[in-house]
This record gives C-alpha cells, structure tokens and sequence, in this order.
C-alpha cells in the first residue's frame, strides 16, 4: 500500500533532541481530568509505538496540528506522530479579545503540549518548518534536520497580506494572532485619549474566525462605554455586509452601541501612513488614536511555498474533505484555517476537521477508504458585552453530489440575543474544547 | 415509540449504514459521528465540559437527542447541533456513547 520512505536516523536525531529540550510550562492543568489514556487497539498509547505501522508528520501546533496528533494515536493502530510546532507554548486565539479590556491574561490563554507527549505518545519538535516535499513526504526544518514520513498533515494556519506603508507590525496590531499584537493592542488601548478614536478594519472573506471581528468591536464598544464615554469606534468592513450572525452583531451595532460605534462596509483598504495614524481607503482617508487593522489573509507560506495553495484565487489549499488530502498532493493533508473548504476557518472546527483527517488516515493505513460521509460542526460563543454573549452553531454533511461538507440548514444558526448564561457557557466551552484539543 | 438499545437487528442496520462501502477495519462504527461531540463533553464523553455522556446507557442518550431535535428541551444551542443528524445518525452516535465508560 503506502510506500514507506522513512530517514531513520534523521528523525530519531531530531526527535530525541527535541525532547530533551520540550519540558516547557503549560497552562492546560485546567483540562486534565480525563487520565491516562487507555490502550490503543496496538498497545498503549502513551509511549510511540516500537512498530509503527505508519508514520506522520503533523507542522502546526494550533488546535488542528494538536487534535490531529491526539487522535492519530488515540485511533491510528501504531501510528508513528511526530508534532512540529514553532514553539514550546501555544497562545490561544479564541478569547483572546478579552485580554485587550483587562478580562483575561494572555498567560490563561497558554497552552502546551506535554499532554500529547507523555498521555498519548507524541514526538514533539519545537522548530519551524521551511520546506515540504509533497511527493516524497519530507519536511526539512529551520534547524536544517529533515523528516520523512508516510504522510503530512499540514496545520500551519495563516499568514497576513503586507499592508502598504506598514513597515512596523506593532503600529497598526491586527491581533489576530495572539501573543505581542494582542499585548501591543492592549496598551495602545489604554493609552487612548478620553474622547479618541478607535479604527478597526474588517478584511474581506475568507479569513479566520467569521464573527470575531465583530464580536470585538461589540466587546471593545462596551469598554468605551465605561472607560472612554466620549470615544468612538469606527468599524471599517471590506465586505458588503455582517459576515456572520448578522441579528445579533446588527442589533448590537446599530441598537446598544448606536452611539459609539460607526459602521461602514465595502471599504478597502489600500495604504497607511504610521505617523499620522491614517488608513487611506477606496472611500477617503480614516485616521484614529488607535488601529485595529485585520489584513487580509491566505494559508501561511509553507502550503504557497509547496504549491498547494491551489483554490481562493491562489490563497488556501484545495482538498478532499473526506480525508482533507490535498488535491495537488495526495500524501499532504491539509486542516484548519489553511484549507479552502465550505467551513468556517475556527478552532472548533478545525478541532473535528483533524479527526475526520486522523480518522481517514488510520483507515487509510488499515487499507481502508476514509469514512464517505463524515459530519463536521462548528459552535462558539460571542461577546456582544463584557458580561454578556450570544452563540453561534452549525452543522455539515458530506454531500457526494457536490464533493464538499455543506451545512445543514435546520442546524445553522444563532442565539436570539445574548446574556450572561452564555457568557458562563462560553467559558465552559473554551475549556473542553481546549482539553479535547491539547489534554 | 421506545428503542431498548441495544438491539441486535437495529444495530446491525445501523453499521452497515455508517460503514458502507468503506469496511474499515478498525474503526468502530459511530467514532467519528461521536467525536463531534468531544469539543464540548471531553474526549469520548469523560468531560471536562458540559453534561459528562460517558457511563449513561445507549438509550438514554438516544433519547435525549431525539428529544432535543424536536426542540422540546428548548431552542439551545444543543437542539440546533441535534437538527443536523439523520436518525440512523443520532443512533449511531448514541450507542458509541453508550459504550464509553
């Protein structure tokens, strides 16, 4: 079946390194409850396997990298899983807008990767990874240090388009990677005038998490209402309309925060200037205190750089959902918010998108066909205000007519409105999906 | 209408829709299905989360989600997620469930 091309010494080399060096702290003891893991139908899974069956490589430690090595040793029968993540410690994006009004810390957002380790037997390497192979399977890292595998799965996330005149990342933060935007972000907050202006811009779809630049605005809008009475937050939307949740985000917009916050669509953004602190905009110049500005986003470099970002006019990777295969290279597995699919690009279904893909795989290995009717389902939580939250849920199945998941339409949809029981639930929420993911 | 879970004949039925024609060999049937219910009730249902789902019987959980599709425990977020399964579906989920301890 699968041919096998494994470099042997170079990925024990590199993963015996590696694991000296990954005793990293993690913020997950919250989600440890659920024990050691039980025996896997090839032996325990807490140790990598002295046979594999397969090997995989999996570049990404966000929550499509981490589910899919989780569950590629829960499920795989001696599957070989080799973590590459960039780091030691991964920050959370989902509620990460509550670190800029003072709710959270980015440090309650950490999480590591020790779980998949020593619960489930993951060989963990903190490194970037430049370069894949997609025919041959191999991924040479920064370090220089390859790696050869049976198959990849890619799960590096996304990269953001330069933005003209922006020659420092931390002028205008997008913050929608968390770590130093967001602390950046933050203080240029609190560093506001009492009657400024906060400018935050929208980029066109697709881009990662469809409601949460609007449930920023919504949660940063109730920040000004306490803090900054007299400022005002103009909203700066590269798409016609509310991308998602349009009740509830539209109600919040032009209802409660009808006086602060200024909402314009169809607006593009087409240089900066720092100094002045001026967005120049297909419809005239917008200036403000602070700037917010969401760039437009395709899958990170590694999947352009591998030719697989073949779908979204260049931007993500196409594959086939029934095993999120790539469809330029069909030993390259392509999850999250780097695939060009029918789903939203968000950590929930990333989270079930790796186990359809891990799922896949250990059929795959078994000589088997991937499941042909996998079902995927999105749900979160938005902030409408600091206290309050409504939600948001979908349901996809596959559709064989259209060769892709389609939603279900019964199972789309939001809250009416918001309160502080959701609010509790979307804390809840956070922590099992953050267990399922990295404990 | 009651289902006592589990059912030989009904069970069977319910494999053979799931698997189809892929006859993975490993892969129980309803894994997958179930899995989406990980994100919120922990990894095989064991929490932390909501509502732990490992250790109440096929049955039950059956029901509960035949119920919640209706929409009479309310219009929650669970009785959306409910709606976006076939029966055959919601069984399968159910007895995979079931069996988690």
């Amino acid at each position: 079946m699968e041919r096998r091309q494994f470099l042997r010494s170079g990925a024990a080399l590199v993963a015996g390194s590696a694991l000296s060096s990954c005793g990293g702290g993690s913020g997950d003891g919250e989600a440890g409850t659920s024990g050691p893991a039980s025996a896997g139908p090839g032996g325990l899974t807490s140790t990598p396997p002295a046979r594999p069956k397969a090997r995989v490589i999996v570049v990404g430690g966000g929550m499509a990298g981490v589910t899919s090595a989780k569950y590629l040793r829960l499920w795989g029968d001696a599957v070989d899983v080799t973590l590459v993540a960039p780091a030691p410690k991964y920050t959370s994006c989902i509620l990460s807008s509550l670190v800029l009004t003072g709710q959270r810390t980015l440090s309650s957002l950490e999480f590591g990767y020790t779980a998949l380790r020593d619960r489930y037997g993951v060989r963990t390497v903190f490194d970037t990874a430049t370069r894949i192979d997609p025919v041959t399977a191999r991924v040479t890292l920064a370090s220089g240090a390859v790696l050869a595998a049976d198959r990849i799965v890619l799960a590096p996330g996304i990269d953001f388009d330069p933005v003209a005149g922006l020659s420092d990342p931390l002028a205008m933060p997008h913050a929608w990677k968390a770590g130093p935007q967001t602390t950046a972000l933050a203080r240029q907050l609190a560093e506001m005038p009492s009657a400024g202006v906060a400018v935050l811009t929208i980029p066109k779809a697709p881009y990662r998490c469809p409601p949460g630049p609007y449930e920023r605005a919504c949660l940063l809008a109730d920040w000004m209402r306490v803090h900054r009475p007299r400022g005002k937050l103009i909203v700066l939307d590269g798409n016609p309309d509310f991308v998602a949740e349009k009740d509830n985000f539209g109600r919040a917009f032009f209802e409660l925060y009808a006086t602060i916050i200024e909402y314009r669509t169809d607006v593009i953004i087409d240089h900066v200037d720092m100094a002045s602190r001026t967005l120049f905009t297909d419809s005239g110049a917008v200036r403000g205190d602070v700037i917010n500005l969401i760039p437009t986003q395709r899958a990170s470099a590694l999947v352009c750089r591998s030719g697989l970002a073949n779908a979204t006019e260049g931007r993500f990777a196409a594959v086939d959902v029934l095993s999120y295969a790539s469809t330029a290279a069909p030993r390259v597995h392509v999850i999250g918010d780097a695939s060009a699919t029918t789903q939203p690009k968000a950590g929930h279904i990333a989270n079930q998108e790796a186990k359809v893909c891990a799922d896949a795989l250990s059929r795959i290995f078994a000589g088997a066909a991937p499941d042909p009717a996998p079902v995927t389902n999105s749900a979160c939580f938005s902030t409408i205000t600091m206290s309050q939250a409504s939600w948001l849920q979908a349901v996809f199945q596959y559709s064989t007519q259209l060769r892709a998941m389609q939603a279900v339409p019964a199972a789309s949809g939001a809250s009416n409105g918001w309160n502080g029981d959701h609010f509790e639930d979307m804390t809840r929420w956070f922590g099992a999906l953050m267990a399922d993911s990295f404990a | 209408m009651s289902f006592d879970l589990p059912r030989p004949r009904w069970v069977l039925l319910v494999l053979a829709a799931i698997t189809g024609a892929a006859q993975a060999q490993d892969a129980p049937a309803g894994r997958l299905l179930a899995s989406n219910c990980f994100q919120c009730h922990g990894t095989n249902g064991k929490g932390p989360g909501f509502e732990k789902l490992a250790g109440k019987s096929a049955n039950d959980i059956y029901h509960e989600l035949v119920e919640m599709r209706a929409g009479k425990e309310g219009d929650g977020l669970m009785a959306r997620h409910a709606m976006g399964y076939s029966d055959v579906q919601l069984r399968a989920i159910a007895l995979y469930l079931g069996s988690r301890r």
